[in-house]
Parts: structure tokens; C-alpha cells; sequence
């Protein structure tokens, strides 16, 4: 991990995290920095640990060792602390996690008015905006199970986008997609990409990395095992194990 | 053979057994002529006169079986007697308003003698007289009704209170069991160990009877409406944790990543996606609620149950449960209905 940690444009800065489930060991001596406007993906085998990686960056996981400082903020047991820590960061899940009780435009309204105590006429002008940025402003008064899955992620990217966060963490955002919906998420993903936005990315897809990646993080068996620029990690990896990953990944 | 019999009988009549049955035979034949006298002609006379003895006297169930004992005619008994007797009867039934008695009397008459007058007037008049059971059914009703009404104003309130109070601290109480607070843990695991697994009646007996002792003296509404609050709260409690620990742990990561507190996460997020899942056994608490309030009769309110049984104990005429059980029905019908109501609109983004 040879990053400047004196940078004054890190956002993110990860030292010497370790963490434990009980015995098993998920994450092993973690030290990891992401600037202002890098786009990061991890990548690794399923267990590796980068989920919980990315989970720990916004406190959804805690750690029993070392230090997580995002936007100069360090992440200790501090309820205050931790939902500044949230508001800031957006994330966006696998499975989507929208709440199936309100309509979309109310699920990309809840937090700005209940969070940033926003007036609801502008809340709900600025949702009707970041819908139809994601392209589903349609549907705006639908319930998000009405929605395809593709439709979903992308009122959840909508709903993070609402905070105005200075990073966006995706964990495995098109894992449980179907094919053809893969696309419309990752394009609304690269256009954030090009917005400048700061972004953490736990994905698979390999093409989006290649196109959007700044810096490639490579996770197995907890460990930090390849840090590179996407060229280098793709047409030059360091580690027998990534290639092997590569490899398999590539070509399935 | 002649004289040998003679010699026995003499022989007989000298052994020490002689004094014995000559004493047997004396008695047999003092017996005779009283029996004679019981079984006589004389004997319907007297019947009717201890019939009508009986009858001054208010004793019309003895008078009833008296009269029966009047038998039907044949040999030496008398076909008029017996004609009285059962008109008699049907009169004393018909007085007591037992008109299928009276009925089946004035046709025993009938049934031997098609063309007696005197039954089949009677029974035509019994015709008249024997209301439907459902009219005396609506008589019962003017009778009872505006007390049994008075009582399930007392039940349907407290039933109300309770289904105000006791969602509000089974939410608290649940919320204590899944706190990260080990002493409100505690304290919610015992209140829901305590209230749940000792009766409401003791409970009830105890706010209201016990706590005097110890200083505290309430009111039996005041005492009723803790003892159920309670009660209901801690039944509710565990439902409610339930419906909680039933949604998706996404639900609450994606509020928390959006920056919302704990309080925010279950206020907006947790709590209203229970409310489906929470209608059905949450409607079953409150239907069991409305039966439970009987038992706060024992603490002297006087709530439909206790109503009912007020009269019951005056009048003796079971259609005063009855249009209680009636009255309970109807609360418990229109509480489904409309838990069902709004089970189906709360959940409606599910169906869609």
C-alpha cells in the first residue's frame, strides 16, 4: 500500500483494520486510502471480505482494530459521529433495500426531510430531479415492488444521491440483477462516474471497471492482496492470485 | 288320604308354630279392608280436594302430580273424573304460562273423548294465549336491554382505552427487549415474564384490593384500566417485537445509511411495515380484550357481564345471557370486520 497518507485530497483513509467474526478473521491489517474523486473498485472472491470492507467504511460494520477516517471524521463508538458519517456517505445495496411502504418519490424524499429537515415542496422537487436523472421519473408514484429490479437500483442510487454525499459506496450493485437490467445501472453509475463523484464500488463487472476505475483493489481471504491502477491490473498484474482471478472471472 | 291330611292339618295346628300364623293372618285381615278403603271409589273426591289444597297453598307442581294421579277411565273409574283432572291440569299450566303442557293435557282428554267441549275450547283458547317465542323474546329485550346497553357502554370503553394504551406500551416494552440497553432489556423481559404468566383476575384482584394495603386505594375504573393496560401491553409486546425482528435487517442499514437515527429508522421505516403483519394477532388480542373485561366485574364496575348477571339473578330468564352473548357478538363481529378493513388497506402497497 505505498499511497501518500499526507495528501490532503484523501477522503477515506483505512489503518491497520482488522476485524473478526467471532474467530474467523475478515479482515486482516487493512490499510487503504481513496482520494477526493477516485473512483475505487474492489473486487475478490465471494468471503474475501469486501463487503465488509465497504460496510465498515459507513459504520453498517464496526471493527475491532484500527482506524477508519472518512472526511476527517474518525469512525469511533459515537452515535453523532457515525450519522454525520452516514449522512455523507451514500451507499447502495445488493438487494436493493428500498423501503417497500412508501411510494419511489417518498423513498428518495424520506431523508432529506426527515435527516436534513427539508421543506417538503423542495424535497420533493429535488427527488422528482434525481428521478429523473436515473430515468424513472414516470414512476415516481409507484411502490418500488411495481418496479423491475433494474428500475429498483436505480431509485436506490436516487435515494442515496438525495444527501448530496461526498462518496458513493456500491456493494455489488448488479449481483442480483437480471442481464438485460445490468446495463441501465451501470450507466447511471458511470454518468456519476463522470460527475466527478468520489466512488467505492464492490462489483464483477469487469468491462465497468476497466472503463470507470481509477485504482483496483484486489481482496482475498481478508487480505489486501494487489493495489493498482486499473491499466495495471488488468493488462499487468503483480500476483499469481489475481491473475488466476482475472482468469476465471474473464473468461466464465 | 282324606284322613291323613286332616291329621296334618290338626297336627299343624298344634305345633308351636300355630300361634305365629294365626298372629299373620289377623294382621293380613285387619289390612284388608284399608286398602280397600284407599283404592275406593272415594278416592278422586279427595284428590281434587288436595289438589285445590295444593293450588291455595302455591304449590302447583305437588297440585299437578296429584291431579295426574287421577286415573283414565275403565272398570270403576269414572270417566268424568278423569276428564276434570286433565282440564284441571291444562288450566293450572295455562296459569303458569306452560302452554305445550297445557296443550298435551287438554289432548289427553282429546285422545279418548274427540268431542269434549271443555278441552277443545280450552285448547283453542291456549291458541290464543301462547304468544311466539320470539315475540316474548322482544318483550325480554324492552325489559333488558336499556341496562344490558348501560353495561356494554362500560365494556366498549374499556375495551377502547385498552386498545389505546396497551399498542403504545407493547411498542415500548418491545422496543426494551431489542434495546442495546441491558437493564430496559431486563426490565421489558419481566414485565412480559410478570403480566403474562400470572391470571389478569389476580391482577385485577391485586390493583384493586391488594394495593389499598400498601397505601394506594383506586378507583375499580382507575384499576381496570391498569390492570388491562398492562396486561394488553405486555401480550402486544411480544407480537410487536415480533413484527419487528420479522423485517428485512436491510431495512434498518439502508435508513442508517441514508442518516437516520435509530428512533428515525423504526418511526418511518420499521414499525410501518409491522402494521400488516401485526393486524391479524393484534385484532386477535383486542377480540380476546373485549371477552377479558368481563372479568373486571369482579372488581365491583358494572360493565355488560356483571349487568347480565345482575338481572340474571332478579328475573331467573336465561334470555338475559342470551342477549348479553348477543350484545358481545356484535362488538366482537364489527372489531373483525374492521381489523380486516384495515389490514387490507394498510398492506395495500403488498398487493399491487
Amino acid at each position: 500500500m505505498s499511497h501518500e497518507t499526507t495528501d490532503e485530497n484523501i477522503i477515506i483513509e483505512i489503518k491497520g483494520v482488522n476485524k473478526w467474526y467471532g474467530k474467523f478473521h475478515v479482515l486482516k491489517d487493512i490499510n487503504l486510502n481513496v482520494r477526493k474523486g477516485e473512483k475505487v473498485v474492489v473486487c475478490g472472491p465471494s468471503g474475501s471480505g469486501k463487503s465488509t470492507l465497504i460496510r465498515a467504511i459507513n459504520y453498517l460494520e464496526t471493527h475491532e482494530e484500527g482506524d477508519i477516517i472518512v472526511d476527517g471524521v474518525k469512525l469511533v463508538d459515537d452515535v453523532k459521529r457515525i450519522q454525520k458519517i452516514q449522512r455523507d456517505v451514500g451507499m447502495v445495496f445488493q438487494q436493493f433495500n428500498l423501503f417497500p411502504h412508501l411510494t419511489v418519490k417518498t423513498n428518495v424524499m424520506l431523508a432529506p426531510i426527515w435527516v436534513k429537515k427539508s421543506a417538503k415542496a423542495k424535497a420533493e422537487k429535488r427527488a422528482m430531479d434525481l428521478l429523473d436523472r436515473v430515468g424513472i421519473a414516470d414512476q415516481a408514484d409507484k411502490f418500488p415492488g411495481q418496479l423491475s429490479g433494474g428500475q429498483q437500483q436505480r431509485v436506490a442510487i436516487a435515494r442515496a444521491l438525495a444527501m448530496d454525499p461526498k462518496i458513493m459506496l456500491f456493494d455489488e450493485p448488479t449481483s442480483a440483477l437480471d442481464p438485460e437490467m445490468i446495463k441501465e445501472v451501470l450507466d447511471v453509475m458511470r454518468e456519476l462516474a463522470d460527475q466527478g463523484m468520489t466512488m467505492v464500488c464492490v462489483t464483477h463487472e469487469m468491462g465497468f471497471a476497466k472503463e470507470v476505475a481509477d485504482t483496483m483493489v484486489f481482496m482475498d481471504a481478508g487480505n489486501i492482496v494487489e493495489y493498482s491502477t486499473a491499466k495495471e491490473f488488468f493488462e499487468h498484474p503483480k500476483e499469481e492470485r489475481t491473475r488466476q482471478f482475472l482468469e476465471q472471472i474473464l473468461n466464465h | 288320604m282324606l284322613y291323613s291330611r286332616q291329621t296334618k292339618a290338626r297336627q299343624f295346628m298344634r305345633s308351636k308354630i300355630r300361634r305365629g300364623f294365626l298372629l299373620f293372618i289377623w294382621l293380613v285381615l285387619l289390612a284388608l279392608p284399608s286398602a280397600a278403603l284407599a283404592e275406593g271409589p272415594t278416592q278422586p273426591d279427595q284428590l281434587f280436594r288436595d289438589a285445590s289444597n295444593l293450588i291455595s297453598a302455591g304449590d302447583y307442581e305437588t297440585a299437578l302430580e296429584v291431579l295426574d294421579r287421577i286415573p283414565a277411565p275403565g272398570g270403576t273409574d269414572s270417566a268424568a273424573d278423569f276428564i276434570k283432572s286433565r282440564v284441571q291440569k291444562a288450566q293450572l299450566y295455562h296459569a303458569l304460562a306452560m302452554f305445550d303442557e297445557a296443550d298435551a293435557s287438554c289432548h289427553e282428554v282429546l285422545a279418548l273423548f274427540p268431542d269434549n267441549i271443555e278441552a277443545t275450547n280450552l285448547l283453542d283458547s291456549l291458541a290464543k294465549a301462547k304468544k311466539p317465542k320470539w315475540l316474548l323474546f322482544i318483550d325480554d329485550m324492552k325489559l333488558f336491554l336499556p341496562s344490558l346497553i348501560q353495561g356494554a357502554g362500560i365494556t366498549l370503553f374499556l375495551v377502547v382505552i385498552t386498545m389505546v394504551i396497551s399498542p403504545i406500551g407493547g411498542l415500548l416494552i418491545a422496543l426494551g427487549r431489542i434495546s442495546g440497553v441491558p437493564p430496559l432489556r431486563w426490565l421489558s423481559w419481566f414485565i412480559i415474564w410478570f403480566f403474562r404468566g400470572t391470571p389478569l383476575l389476580l391482577q385485577l384482584f391485586f390493583i384493586y384490593y391488594g394495593l389499598p394495603s400498601l397505601g394506594v386505594t383506586l378507583s375499580p375504573t382507575t384499576s381496570a384500566i391498569i390492570g388491562l393496560g398492562i396486561n394488553y401491553s405486555a401480550y402486544l409486546a411480544e407480537i410487536i417485537r415480533a413484527g419487528i425482528e420479522s423485517i428485512d435487517s436491510g431495512q434498518m442499514e439502508a435508513a442508517k445509511a441514508i442518516g437516520m437515527t435509530y428512533t428515525q429508522a423504526m418511526r418511518r421505516v420499521i414499525v410501518p411495515q409491522t402494521y400488516k403483519r401485526l393486524m391479524p394477532p393484534v385484532g386477535n388480542e383486542f377480540i380476546a380484550l373485549i371477552k377479558d373485561t368481563a372479568l373486571v366485574s369482579t372488581i365491583a364496575m358494572v360493565e355488560l357481564m356483571r349487568s347480565a348477571n345482575q338481572m340474571f339473578n332478579t328475573y331467573f330468564n336465561v334470555n338475559v345471557l342470551i342477549i348479553a352473548a348477543m350484545i358481545y357478538l356484535l362488538f366482537t363481529t364489527v372489531f373483525t370486520v374492521t381489523f380486516e378493513t384495515i389490514e387490507k388497506r394498510v398492506g395495500a402497497y403488498e398487493n399491487r
